[in-house]
């Protein structure tokens, strides 16, 4: 292969070093009026009355929206439970929920409008926390405080605890943190007789069209979903956010309107759940698993979102990758008066291997082993079944450990690294999880082989920065024997591309690139078809190479059979590709693939300030075959720095419902400064993916697997176990205060 | 969203204030934007009138007198003119050492050190220096000129002695005394800093001949910290560090600094938390200052 493993050079950089690349925010479209939204600035109240005509009145606006405009339809929407509506109908539940909406001749106009609109309200309890959501007789933020609950259980977890030796029971928490892409939420929407355009900043364009096309009645071929380049998305694009209030003041104002949101409405608008899992553990004095009993509590704020399959993969993911006798997951996820919860990379995942893998460490330690050793003790290994139900592990989880601690240089339970100041102590942590990636089999493209022998490849995987359209590329050039250059590709706009589910889940290279390969691999018969008749020999006497069809020392381009089947310089062939739940090989059941979330990191904790510095992270995926390794790697150091993010500092903060931090002044992301100086990703490459060539995906896993790591990490420097994240300086001081006297393992105070 | 204003450009400090005057409460001097512009943005503040005084000619200064040994920074030099004039990194060391830790480049190349003081936001690290400078502030106003140390201008957050009309025109800066060596630690992980603890010292045969103490972002505003400077100076080098006589010492000056500072309980920490930082950077400052 001469293409696919090379890290060829991603076609859009040179648009994006340059500015030259159009977001949405940059297009313009004829007549297009500007939105602005007015948000409530209480987190739960009743509306009782909006005024609305002074704003309508005023010169330059085009449109009011509010939810008397919605009559005439059902206005609630979401991903898979329907609890969102398009404007706030009769009670706000989050503070920044919007309340109405101006299109007007300019965002000037537009902001002078929302001034002059008048709204009453009656303020409601605010449930703030989850606690407050399941207090009794709380107030309710919708019917109930309960969005969605999951249950599985194997064996027998109460007779597990009875045979087990030892028993541990720990709570840990996971703070709310916000994705931070560079772009906000951007739409521009376009309602008329024909039926809806939208040019969005999404992750999902066809989930977008078909929620569109529900909620305003339309057939599928009449509602257009244009992505161009999207700014970062790590989820907070994916499913449908503001796409149906940008529609329906398109449809109120009678001209196409654009809605660009600021930073503070998007963080308002998605975040990651918070959680809080208690997880009770029978081990063996051997370190044998015996029993688990989870039980894990996620906050999803005012709608559901995604909320109930984060509520469902997190409890996926608790149990880790071990093999467990006995088994019990339960996973509530809850309402609170705060902004949604909905996907963020690896769903569910670093709530999970939070909780997960730092029990695991405790365990080790409580029962003196290293907890490399326990760890491998209890892995599944490929072929395994680690979730009943589910497709048996296809990682191989054991051989990532092994090398994610050789690379981080773990020399033992009781070897820590030597440091030379003496208010600094070193340590080593390990951490491993699976998430179950791929969402579902349901990908399709279309290749197209141009009369010169060029080719065109169409996908609705968007170019969300993670390098798709180069690597879609790769796969198409290698599969058709043609050079990396003859290959366009066209992606994301729902009118023009075939059916993709969603950019997300570390799917596309696997499922989309599969579909684009069986697309060529169409185009490919076609030819020996052609080229066939052409010889008059059998196809299986015929070979590809280099935009050609080879015959013993004969061969034709394919160009020319083009030429000859179209009896001149035009026409072209079309490849279909379908990957479904019934395409052949691994893809019948789920997940897609387990993807590996391996990292080993080395601290060093300032004992006096309590400040962390990541010296060294290693972290392993298993990629079956990289197409291109530099992107890969970028990904993947992409997806350990996000982790870093909400290891070290990163939280929203919410009291009584307000958000007191957002905007990056206060709400800290990780920069160059926190890049570890010893940064290492290592791609395992068995071919052995039910992707192209072998492939399966990556970027996600290091961020479910690089708090835990830390915080292990931390706990060899300093004897000290943190239970709740971020680890900011003061929380880790706290914790060295209160553990000195003991130096074993305390809880974090927590902070006031 | 920015609203409308108008801008005024004046190229002399008269004419400033006359805008300035002349529509009060309605206009704000506009020097870098880094502060203003984003505050108007989040609509926290909302003027119809904004005067650039970056058109003034000559109010970037960035001068030196020999023979008074002072310093003197126009209101619209930049932090980054300061962080790289050969002059301050030569004479005023302490100031090219914070002014290179201030911010980031975007805000450095635009911001500048009078915008700074007068906006006053507790979490900056001018103020300490300027403190351990004991510099002065020039306002001209529609009542005239008049001068102010650094110390007395900034009342506490977001708040100084400065009138609606008055321009601050001018910092001036005194040399250190000769064989100053200076600290300052800055310490925080959110953009803005949590903690700034500067520190000066002379150190004269073994001895802690002079020292000058000051403490920001922690509580309102940065503070000089006398009575912790008067119970250190005179100590010798051998009783500071190392031994429990000495750490009963520093505990005593620790506890001194947090009672002028009066740290806060904010998003950067709780007042507890600043309080035992306070004691602990007072150490690190300390050695790094005495000791080379
Ligand atoms: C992202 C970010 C990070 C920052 N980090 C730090 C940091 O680490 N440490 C730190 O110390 N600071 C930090 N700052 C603050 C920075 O130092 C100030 O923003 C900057 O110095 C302000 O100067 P300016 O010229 O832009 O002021 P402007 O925004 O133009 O003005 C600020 C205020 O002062 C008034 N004003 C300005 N000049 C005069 C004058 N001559 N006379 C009268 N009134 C005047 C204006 O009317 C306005 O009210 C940060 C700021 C930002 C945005």
């Amino acid at each position: 292969m001469a293409i696919v493993g090379t890290s060829t050079r991603r076609p859009d950089y040179l648009d994006k070093v340059t500015g030259k690349g159009a977001y949405v925010g940059d297009l313009e479209i004829p007549g297009m009026a500007h939105a602005k939204v007015l948000s409530s600035p209480l987190p739960h109240a009743r509306i009782l009355r909006i005024d609305a005509s002074k704003a309508r009145a005023l010169p330059g606006v085009f449109g009011v929206l509010t939810a008397h405009e919605l009559g005439d339809m059902d206005p609630y929407y979401g991903s898979d439970i329907k609890d969102r509506p398009i404007i706030a109908i009769d009670k706000v539940r989050y503070e920044g929920e919007p309340v109405a909406a101006v299109a007007a001749v300019d965002l000037e106009t537009a902001e002078a409008a929302l001034d002059l609109i008048d709204v009453e309200y009656e303020e409601l309890p605010v449930i703030a926390t989850m606690n407050d959501a399941l207090t009794d007789g709380a107030a309710t933020v919708h019917q109930s405080n309960l969005c969605h609950e999951s249950h599985y259980e194997w064996g027998n977890t109460e007779e597990g605890f009875a045979e087990a030796d030892r028993i541990f029971e720990d709570t840990f928490t996971f703070p709310m943190v916000y994705h931070y892409s560079l772009e906000p939420h951007t739409v521009i929407a376009r309602y008329d007789e024909l039926g809806i355009t939208v040019w969005d900043s999404a992750q999902h364009p066809f989930l977008v069209r078909n929620e569109l096309a529900r909620l305003f009645g339309l057939s599928l071929n009449r509602v257009q979903v244009v992505v161009p380049y999207v700014g970062g998305g790590f989820g907070s694009k994916s499913y449908i956010k503001i796409e149906p209030l940008a529609v329906a003041l398109s449809r109120e104002a009678k001209r196409p309107v654009k809605l660009a949101y600021s930073v503070e409405q998007s963080a308002k608008t998605v975040r990651r759940h918070a959680a809080s899992i208690t997880l009770k553990t029978g081990v063996r004095n051997d370190g044998s698993f015996v029993a688990r009993d989870c039980q894990i509590r996620l906050d999803t704020g005012a709608y559901a979102d995604n909320g109930n399959r984060v509520t469902d993969r997190c409890a996926d993911q608790v149990p880790g990758p071990y093999l467990w006798p006995h088994l019990t997951v339960t996973s509530k996820g809850l309402y609170t008066n705060t902004g949604a919860a909905g996907s963020f990379r690896a769903i569910g995942g670093p709530q999970a291997a939070w909780a997960s893998e730092s029990q695991v460490d405790m365990i080790a330690d409580a029962l003196g082993i290293d907890p490399l050793e326990l760890r491998l003790k209890n892995l599944g290994a490929p072929g395994d079944v680690i979730r009943q139900g589910k497709n048996p592990l296809d990682a191989d989880i054991a051989t990532g450990l092994k090398e994610a601690a050789k690379g981080v240089g773990w020399a033992g339970r009781g070897a820590k690294p030597v440091t030379q100041e003496k208010e600094t102590k070193r340590g080593i942590g390990l951490a491993c999880s699976v998430l179950n990636a791929g969402a579902s089999p349901t990908s399709t493209a279309l290749v197209r082989l141009h009369a010169d022998g060029s080719a065109t490849a169409m996908v609705s995987t968007v170019e969300v920065g993670q390098g798709s359209k180069g690597v879609m590329a790769q796969i198409a050039a290698e599969e058709l024997c043609i050079p990396l250059e003859k290959v366009g590709v066209v992606a994301s706009d729902t009118a023009i591309v075939p059916y993709d589910r969603s950019t997300g889940a570390s799917r596309s290279t696997t499922l989309v690139g599969l579909a684009v390969q069986l697309g060529a691999k169409e185009i490919k018969q076609q030819l020996l078809d052609l080229a066939s008749k052409h010889f008059e020999a059998p196809e299986d006497k015929l070979a590809f190479a280099d935009s050609s069809v080879v015959f013993g020392q004969e061969s034709i381009t394919y160009a020319q059979l083009i030429r000859q089947m179209f009896g001149g310089p035009a026409g072209e062939l079309m490849g279909r590709g379908y990957v479904t739940p019934q395409t052949e090989g691994p893809l019948k059941g789920l997940p897609v693939f387990w993807e590996m979330a391996v990292v080993g990191a080395e601290v060093e904790v300032n004992e006096k300030t309590g400040a962390i510095r990541v010296l060294r992270l290693v972290s392993v995926s298993d990629i079956g075959k990289a197409i291109n390794p530099k992107q890969a790697e970028g990904q993947d150091e992409g997806a350990a720095m996000q982790g870093i993010g909400h290891t070290l500092f990163e939280e929203l903060i919410y009291e009584d419902g307000q958000l007191l931090n957002p905007n990056l002044v206060d709400y800290r992301v990780p920069s160059f400064e926190e890049v570890p100086d010893g940064f290492e990703t290592i791609l395992i490459e068995n071919e052995d993916g039910p992707g192209p060539f072998g492939a399966k995906g990556i970027g996600e896993g290091p961020i479910a697997a690089v708090a835990p790591a830390i915080a292990n990490a931390v706990f060899q420097a300093t004897g000290v176990r943190i239970k709740e994240l971020p680890l900011t300086p003061e929380r880790v001081w706290r914790a060295l205060q209160a553990g000195t006297s003991g130096g074993h393992k305390v809880d974090a105070l927590t902070e006031g | 969203m920015l609203k409308p204003f108008q801008l005024h450009e004046p190229t002399t400090v008269e004419e400033a204030i006359s805008v300035l005057g002349k529509f009060g409460d309605d206009a704000s001097v506009y020097a870098g934007g880094t502060e203003l512009l984003l505050a108007m943005k989040e609509g926290l503040l909302s003027y119809d009138h904004l005067v650039n005084i970056k058109a003034i000619p000559g109010l970037d200064v960035v001068d030196y007198d020999e023979s008074t040994g002072v310093l003197t920074v126009g209101a619209t030099a930049t932090h980054r003119a300061l962080e790289y004039s050969p002059l301050v990194g030569e004479k005023f060391s302490l100031i090219s050492d914070v002014e290179h830790r201030v911010a980031n480049v975007r805000v450095r190349n635009v911001g500048t050190l009078g915008g700074n003081l007068c906006f006053a936001e507790p979490h900056s690290d001018p103020g300490v220096f300027l403190l351990l400078y004991d510099a002065e502030v020039e306002l001209v106003g529609s009542g005239g000129a008049r001068k102010q140390s650094v110390e007395d201008f900034i009342l506490g957050p977001y708040e100084t002695t400065r009138e609606p009309d008055e321009l601050l025109t001018t910092i001036e800066v005194p040399r250190l005394p000769e064989g100053s060596r200076h600290a300052y630690i800055k310490f925080g992980y959110h953009e803005r800093p949590s903690l700034g603890l500067g520190l000066v010292a002379r150190v004269d045969n073994g001895t802690l001949a002079d020292i000058r103490i000051a403490v920001g972002s922690v509580g309102p505003k940065p503070v000089r910290v006398r009575n912790a400077e008067e119970r250190l100076r005179g100590a010798s080098l051998a009783d500071l560090f190392g031994n429990t006589q000495s750490s009963a010492l520093l505990d005593e000056a620790g506890r001194m600094m947090a009672e002028a500072a009066e740290p806060v309980t904010d998003l950067h920490g709780s007042a507890e938390y600043k309080e035992h930082l306070l004691r602990v950077f007072l150490e690190e400052a300390l050695e790094e200052a005495t000791r080379g």
